[in-house]
């Protein structure tokens, strides 16, 4: 039934924007229609019912936490809160996200969609950020949740709401690069193995300063390259990492948030051209 | 007719499903019970079982969720303290447990504070705590707080005391001393230099470090045995003037008094709060014991103040 839903909404959206494909903004129409499906399809895969599991979390954490924290709760809250919401952030991204063009070859609502005039490009770029719009609504309500959450442990404002946004923006910007590479994956190789091989790049990219620690003290000058080449070359996660300055009240500056958004828009904008050079050569005869 | 019966049977399936869930959670839990009476009970030793990482291994394989992962050293470091509190039926002061082995304290705390080198409450409780258990281990820790922190003047207060508390009044003076010289910290810092090196081993200097400890943290542990200290320092005093009392006495009379009531004339004259039967109170309520044979007066057993 929502198979049937999903097709009828694909080709709609589709049919929609072709109307205005010879128009300058045909293919953002284009794109944006199957965002908005891939947005819809998550909503009607229940992914968002992960909020239900992170409200529990957190109000569990509001009411008990500080009897154990010796009065840290606060602390604890935002660890916690913005840990969890990396956390099942990532299991969006790897998880959905390896399945986006997986499910429609398998259901074969892929060929609906390329018989109308869509690039392959199009249909990545609209897939990823149907699933980006997916991951900002759940992170938003994630923030949400913390902040509600400082306020009930506070009793009333708490300065530290001010300097979680900042931290959940950048979790948020980790997100949407882990969710390039999941599609990148999914572009080539089987569901199973695209999440096992995100979930290492989620390893390496939180480990990509041992590499560089590493390349610098190895004596062999091809090993030093090749660490330092990877390097380089894999994301670098650690750059996203500002949930526990975050937790004592620090924000990160706005030239360091500038330069990570940056980092993140030309990354994943690689990452997506790699995709879509390797999605374009996929025969689905 | 039939769609009646279907009716019913589906309603009977539910009933019966329902049943099945209830019963068996029941049954689960019953199950439970009986093996925990049936298992052998948990190895003693396996609280102080080693940690399998160190700090920095525990950092590097984080991903990022090191704050959470020194949280939850931090909260494991408080229940291990309590736990080893419970555990003795004797009233104990978290700043004297070295008869608790608590031999696994320094290396959570090191993990907690290598995990989040900024998070100040772990080096607090290693200043406090860890001096009777290892008392290197303490220095150590406070000593990394201060490297990663060199902004928190509580710190070197921390490090001062404890100094203070190994009389090494020198090195506590010239920790007072660095700390004071941080932009934001407390004018009673500087006061706390001089007070280390020209009067260290006093009872002023104990009740200024102790106030200020009262006063400045947020862990209900740590106020509580500054609010302890305080007392017994309050109590040191009282028996000090009662035994002044007793002495003056005695050199009047040519005897000691049998009794607390033969005072008790002057204990209203100087405002000594008494009980029914002239004894004198201490802070916590408890009335002192007179001890007439040796003229000595001693706490009640009776009494929350701290003896050691």
């Amino acid at each position: 039934m929502a198979e049937a839903i999903n097709r009828a909404d694909t080709a709609a959206s589709i049919s929609e924007s072709n109307t205005r494909a010879g128009t300058r903004n045909g293919r953002l129409w284009r794109v944006t229609a199957i965002a908005r499906n891939a947005f819809r399809e998550a909503v009607r895969d229940r992914v968002l019912y992960n909020l239900v599991l992170f409200v529990l979390l957190l109000t569990g954490a509001s009411v008990f936490i500080g009897e154990l924290s010796g009065g840290q709760e606060r602390k604890v809250i935002v660890d916690l809160g913005l840990s969890a919401m990396l956390l099942f952030g990532v299991f969006i991204a790897i998880f959905v996200g390896v399945g986006l063009v997986y499910k429609e070859i398998e259901r074969r609502t892929i060929y609906a969609v390329f018989s109308k005039p869509v690039g392959r490009g199009e249909f990545l770029v609209g897939k990823y950020f149907g699933l980006c719009v997916t991951l900002l609504l759940n992170v938003a309500v994630m923030g949400v949740g913390v902040s509600l959450a400082l306020v009930y442990v506070k009793g009333g404002w708490d300065p530290l709401i001010l300097t979680i946004w900042p931290a959940v923006l950048l979790i948020y910007m980790e997100l949407m690069l882990l969710t390039s590479i999941a599609l990148l994956f999914s572009s080539f190789s089987s569901p199973a193995l695209s999440a096992l091989l995100t979930f290492f790049v989620f390893i390496i990219g939180h480990f990509s300063a041992d590499l560089k620690s590493l390349a610098g003290s190895l004596g062999s000058n091809s090993a030093r390259w090749l660490f330092t080449g990877l390097y380089y070359l894999l994301p670098n996660l650690a750059n996203y990492s500002f949930i526990t300055p975050a937790a004592h009240g620090q924000a990160p500056s706005a030239g360091l948030v500038l330069l990570t958004a940056l980092y993140s828009v030309v990354y994943i904008t690689v990452i997506l051209a790699a995709a879509t050079l390797i999605f374009s050569r996929r025969n689905f005869k | 007719m039939s769609d009646l019966k279907q009716a019913q049977h589906d309603r009977m399936k539910t009933i019966s499903l329902g049943l099945v869930v209830v019963v068996g959670i029941a049954c689960a839990a019953l199950l439970v019970r009986w093996i925990d009476t049936v298992r052998p009970p948990a190895d003693p030793n396996a609280i102080d079982e080693r940690l399998y990482l160190d700090g920095k291994t525990a950092r590097r394989m984080s991903l990022g969720f090191n704050g959470l992962a020194a949280d939850w050293y931090w909260m494991r470091s408080l229940q291990y303290v309590g736990r080893k509190i419970i555990s003795v039926p004797e009233d104990v002061v978290i700043d004297d447990l070295h008869q608790l082995n608590l031999k696994l304290l320094a290396p959570l705390l090191d993990t907690a504070t290598t995990l989040d080198p900024q998070f100040l409450d772990p080096y607090e409780y290693a200043a406090i705590v860890l001096p009777a258990v290892d008392v290197q281990e303490a220095i150590r820790i406070t000593q990394k707080g201060i490297e990663a922190n060199p902004n928190a003047w509580r710190l070197y207060h921390q490090l001062g005391y404890i100094y203070w508390q190994q009389q090494n009044y020198q090195a506590a003076s010239e920790t007072y001393g660095r700390g004071a010289q941080i932009p934001g910290a407390p004018s009673w810092m500087e006061a706390m230099k001089a007070k280390m090196s020209a009067d260290g081993g006093s009872r002023a200097t104990a009740r200024e470090l102790y106030m200020r400890m009262y006063e400045q943290s947020a862990e209900d542990q740590v106020r509580d045995m500054a609010r302890r200290r305080l007392l017994q320092l309050d109590s040191l005093d009282q028996r000090d003037a009662l035994r002044k009392l007793l002495n003056a006495y005695q050199a009047r009379v040519g005897k000691c008094p049998s009794s607390w009531k033969e005072l008790d004339h002057l204990f209203r004259a100087v405002g000594t709060p008494t009980d029914a039967s002239s004894a004198p109170l201490d802070p916590t309520g408890a009335a002192y014991i007179l001890k007439s044979g040796v003229c000595e007066v001693e706490l009640n057993p009776k009494s929350e103040i701290i003896v050691k």
